[in-house]
């Protein structure tokens, strides 16, 4: 029986980073704060035209603690923390982000609830379109390196990699939506405004993709055990798919963490070209408008969703391979 | 296989959830969309013109300004008069004008609405234009000067501040409803007193944030046991017992929750009811039925989308998902706009708005730093003024053609206004102009220096870099300034936070800028250049012309006082230049005109989409009959 004083490392290392994490997460609002106080402006100003009399916006401004930086951040940390909630200072729900700055009508909590669903959907399906793409094209590349195929796949995540988003997601949509109408412009709502946004935001993430797997079946294939399993005669479908792409997938697998981070969080080209009412969008908006509720509530369910997903990926790696040691 | 099936399992479960989760919305009669969504729908604190359009639909003034008539109209009032001092005015409400929920609009909804308009606690941005009230800037000065002191107060505990702010709203609502000219006479008829007479009163009173609010609604009061009695003549209940206002302990303001504004909860008098609002998505009107034109309105339900990207905006209209699209801002709008001239399309439309652009001189004597300002001299600023070609502007740099501006009040846009003539373009002036202040190309090298000897200071252009149309204006302007002038021009594009900060501090020599008229009267421009306005960035400051704003102020023949107007305008265009006027701005619509009527086109650009008519001719398949 083989049991360390600590627990099972795996277990040990959940603990270790949820433990870090409110830690993680005060130091993040507090930069957060801080870089978006020192944006110049106030939030409740509109960019444009009229500016009103000095009494209106000292109003403004001390409604939402806006003159006193210092008591802004307090009582918001009281409210993001649930310390409110559990002394009974606040009236609204347990983690309370406040009002946006910018969408009065509209709580920062109820734009992440209405929100962030919609960018996680998203990111999640370019990230398994991606996967399916990206492994079939590096696969059918690395069986015959060198032919056609392998070229032909070989220029697409080039191109995939290189063109951004701004312009695939044009083309798709002056292709598919206006001249060919299979497709919505834009929009959110059921299973066909979800199809374009999700190709053009998994080109790239496909793209690299394929590299990584056709990198590691070139040289899995050459390995001793793969020539082993030839030797014993086994077909070669299960050579390929159970004894090649199991090693070379351990490289895609670490890749997926941060991919899908990036993919829900940099999903903010897409979005606005699609017009997809998802949270990346205020990473930019919340940032020009001063929102600092918006900025601070968007960046810690980010973190957040960050730190886990890392976290995923480790408990991942360890359960594919678990010669590989975690820390 | 089996320890992936989770995995692969996934991708089906998703896409079950989306579905299941995010229906699309239905087709509305009418759809349009605007490039960000409603801010408020509080119609006291909007100020912005897509929040202006949906709240014209569930809410009603008044009056209304008709654009096709250019006239104003019975809204909630069916009647109204003048006193011959013209400092009261009368007006008579509908009997048959009903809140959504049935309840009947009284004067009370009026005078209530305005009090919250005319609160700083509400924080409402348009609330100085209404302070022309009788005791309406004195009520408002004395509630900030009550909530200075509540904050500079000490106290023994919460209960004690709580009670003490609580009596300083009483006070404060007491003193309104005895000191501002806001008089219920009984519950048809209402009398609002000015401090003097002001013509552009109707237009004020049409003006979205005039509109009532429904108090139960906006409060959050318990439901009443007589849906059918005004909510005057009910016993007001305790704060306690009202959900979306409390007076808040630690600053003693009046604190107000927006979730009244919610689908469900909103009770308006206008046109239209709110079905839906998705956040950044949709929002969704339908026609009420308790209104008291309900017959009139043409499309049963409106869709308002909010699609950032301009270019996904002209997809989604030349796919059919959209019948109204404004603001149009593709750089191929252009060429859009030459393919109409040219016959092939018919749905892109030019329309003018109430609102100039113009670049703005520093008229402050120094620069930040102390540095001197040659802008100070208004024979400067009327040589850089002199040698702007506006003609080469609209018609080679925004390539929109639009009507070029001398004076900052957009020609013809106001009845009875006789713009006057600016500046037009004439180096030579400009250069003798230029002289007389002491500048002149001493040495020969082709720029200008004062006396001593010293180069005319390297100006720089400050421009918004959120779209190019500033950036190329800058740069065109650079071109005609340097060849003609002898100057060196730098640019220098900020983000609009960054512009409008250095705009407020006066760190500048020349920035662009644009000015949106509010009301039909020509102070609505001309009140940028009065010493120490809150929009006056220029710093500009001439007593004779403040003077002159005052005394047109107090006169009463309205024809004689647009003239007076007039006569400021052309001061200030002929000889003080704070600003040199480039061009009307305009915005471009796209909408089919065989399919849709009911759009106008008027520069104030007010749209009432009760008159909005989509002539399908059963092409859509629209449901019989």
């Amino acid at each position: 029986m083989r049991r360390t004083t600590g627990g099972h490392p795996l277990l040990r290392l959940i603990g270790w980073r949820l433990v870090q994490l409110p830690f993680i997460l005060v130091i993040i609002y507090t930069l957060t704060f801080m870089l978006a106080w020192l944006i110049p402006g106030n939030p409740l100003e509109q960019p444009e035209g009229r500016r009103p009399p000095d009494e209106i916006v000292q109003a403004m401004e001390a409604r939402y603690d806006f003159d006193d930086p210092m008591t802004f951040y307090f009582e918001y940390l009281g409210g993001i923390t649930g310390v409110d909630w559990i002394t009974g200072a606040g009236s609204g729900p347990v983690i309370d982000f406040g009002p946006s700055l910018r969408h009065e009508n509209w709580t920062v909590n109820e734009i992440l609830v209405s929100q962030l669903p919609v960018s996680i959907v998203l990111g999640l399906s370019a990230i398994m379109l991606a996967c399916v793409i990206g492994i079939l094209a590096g696969v059918m590349g690395s069986l015959r390196p060198g032919s056609w195929v392998d070229l032909v796949t070989l220029l697409i995540a080039l191109i995939g990699i290189s063109l951004p988003a701004f312009v695939t997601g044009t083309v798709l949509l002056v292709v598919f939506a206006v001249s060919l109408g299979i497709a919505p412009v834009g929009g959110w709502g059921g299973f066909s405004h979800i199809v374009l946004p999700a190709i053009a935001l998994s080109l790239p993430f496909a793209a690299y993709i394929a590299r990584l797997v056709r990198t590691g079946m070139l040289e899995e294939l050459r390995s001793d055990h793969v020539r082993t399993a030839r030797a014993k005669g086994m077909p070669e479908r299960v050579v390929i798919y159970k004894h090649a792409l199991k090693n070379a997938f351990l490289p895609v697998l670490s890749y997926l963490g941060p991919a899908t981070a990036a993919a829900m969080t940099g999903s903010f080209v897409v979005e606005k070209v699609f017009a997809v009412p998802g949270i990346g969008t205020h990473f930019v908006d919340a940032v020009l408008g001063k929102d600092i509720t918006l900025i601070t509530g968007v960046v810690l369910v980010y973190s957040t969703l960050l730190v886990l997903l890392n976290l995923l990926v480790d408990v991942l790696y360890h359960w594919a391979d678990p010669r590989i040691r975690i820390a | 296989m089996i320890r992936q099936l989770p995995l692969i399992l996934l991708l089906p479960a998703l896409l079950v959830l989306v579905v299941w989760f995010d229906e699309p919305a239905p087709r509305s009669d009418f759809t349009w969309s605007s490039s960000s969504d409603v801010f408020t729908l509080d119609p006291q604190r909007m100020s912005y013109l897509t929040d202006m359009r949906v709240g014209s639909a569930l809410y009603e003034g008044l009056v209304r300004f008709d654009p096709e008539q250019g006239l104003f109209v019975p809204g909630a009032a069916t009647s109204w008069e003048r006193s011959a001092d013209g400092r009261s005015w009368t007006f008579h409400l509908r009997p048959d004008a009903r809140w959504s929920d049935g309840s009947p609009v009284t004067a009370w909804d009026f005078a209530w609405s305005w009090m919250r308009l005319l609160t700083p606690d509400t924080a409402a941005s348009y609330s100085s234009l209404f302070f022309p009230i009788r005791g309406a800037r004195e009520c408002w000065k004395h509630r900030n000067e009550q909530l200075k002191a509540f904050s500079e107060r000490d106290f023994l505990d919460d209960r004690e501040r709580i009670v003490a702010a609580r009596r300083l709203w009483d006070d404060h609502e007491d003193r309104f409803s005895r000191e501002v000219g806001i008089e219920v006479v009984d519950e048809s008829t209402l009398v609002v007193h000015l401090e003097q007479p002001l013509p552009w009163l109707l237009d004020l009173l049409a003006f979205t944030p005039a509109s009532p609010v429904y108090r139960p609604s906006v409060e959050g009061w318990p439901t009443a046991d007589d849906p059918d009695q005004p909510w005057h003549r009910r016993d007001i209940p305790e704060w306690d017992d009202r959900a979306f206002v409390k007076i808040d302990p630690a600053s003693g303001r009046l604190f107000q929750d927006h979730r009244w504004a919610r689908p469900g909860r909103l009770v308006g008098n206008g046109p239209y009811l709110l079905d839906s609002w998705r956040y950044k998505r949709d929002l969704r009107l339908v026609a009420s039925p308790t209104w008291h034109d309900a017959d009139g309105v043409a499309c049963e339900t409106i869709t308002k989308r909010t699609i950032e990207d301009p270019n996904t905006a002209v997809l989604a209209f030349e796919s059919g998902a959209l019948d109204w699209l404004n603001g149009v801002n593709v750089d191929y709008r252009v060429d859009m706009i030459e393919q109409q001239d040219l016959g092939h399309r018919n749905d892109i439309h030019v329309v003018p708005a109430f609102a100039t652009d113009f670049f703005s001189f520093n008229c402050r004597p120094t620069l930040p730093g102390g540095r001197l300002n040659p802008f100070a001299d208004p024979a400067v600023r009327r040589a850089f003024a002199l040698t702007v070609d506006r003609d080469s502007i609209v018609e080679h740099v925004t390539r929109l053609n639009e009507p070029i501006a001398t004076t900052l009040v957009p020609p013809g846009s106001i009845p009875g206004y006789e713009s006057p003539r600016g500046l037009d373009r004439d180096p030579d002036r400009a250069r003798s102009e230029l002289a007389a202040a002491g500048w002149i190309d001493r040495d020969g090298d082709g720029l200008v220096e004062s006396e001593d000897g010293s180069l005319f200071p390297i100006t720089t252009l400050l421009y918004t870099t959120n779209t190019p149309r500033f950036k190329r204006m800058a740069i065109a302007l650079r071109e005609q300034w340097e060849t003609e002038l002898g100057v060196r021009i730098e640019l220098v594009g900020k983000g609009s936070k960054f512009y409008r900060n250095d705009l407020r501090e006066g760190d500048f020599m020349i920035a662009r800028g644009t000015w949106y008229g509010d009301y039909g009267d020509p102070t609505t421009f001309l009140d940028l250049c009065r010493t120490g306005d809150g929009n006056n960035s220029r710093g500009f400051t001439d007593p004779m012309i403040d003077a002159a704003l005052d005394e047109a102020s107090t006169e009463s023949d309205p024809s004689r006082r647009l003239k007076m107007l007039a006569d400021v305008e052309r001061r200030l265009f002929t000889e003080s230049l704070p600003m040199v006027p480039i061009c009307q701005v305009v915005d471009v619509h796209m909408f089919d005109p065989d399919r849709i009527s009911g759009l106008s086109s008027h520069p104030r650009q007010i749209h009432q989409f009760w008159k909005v008519a989509v002539d399908d001719g059963g092409a859509r398949g629209a449901a019989a009959p």
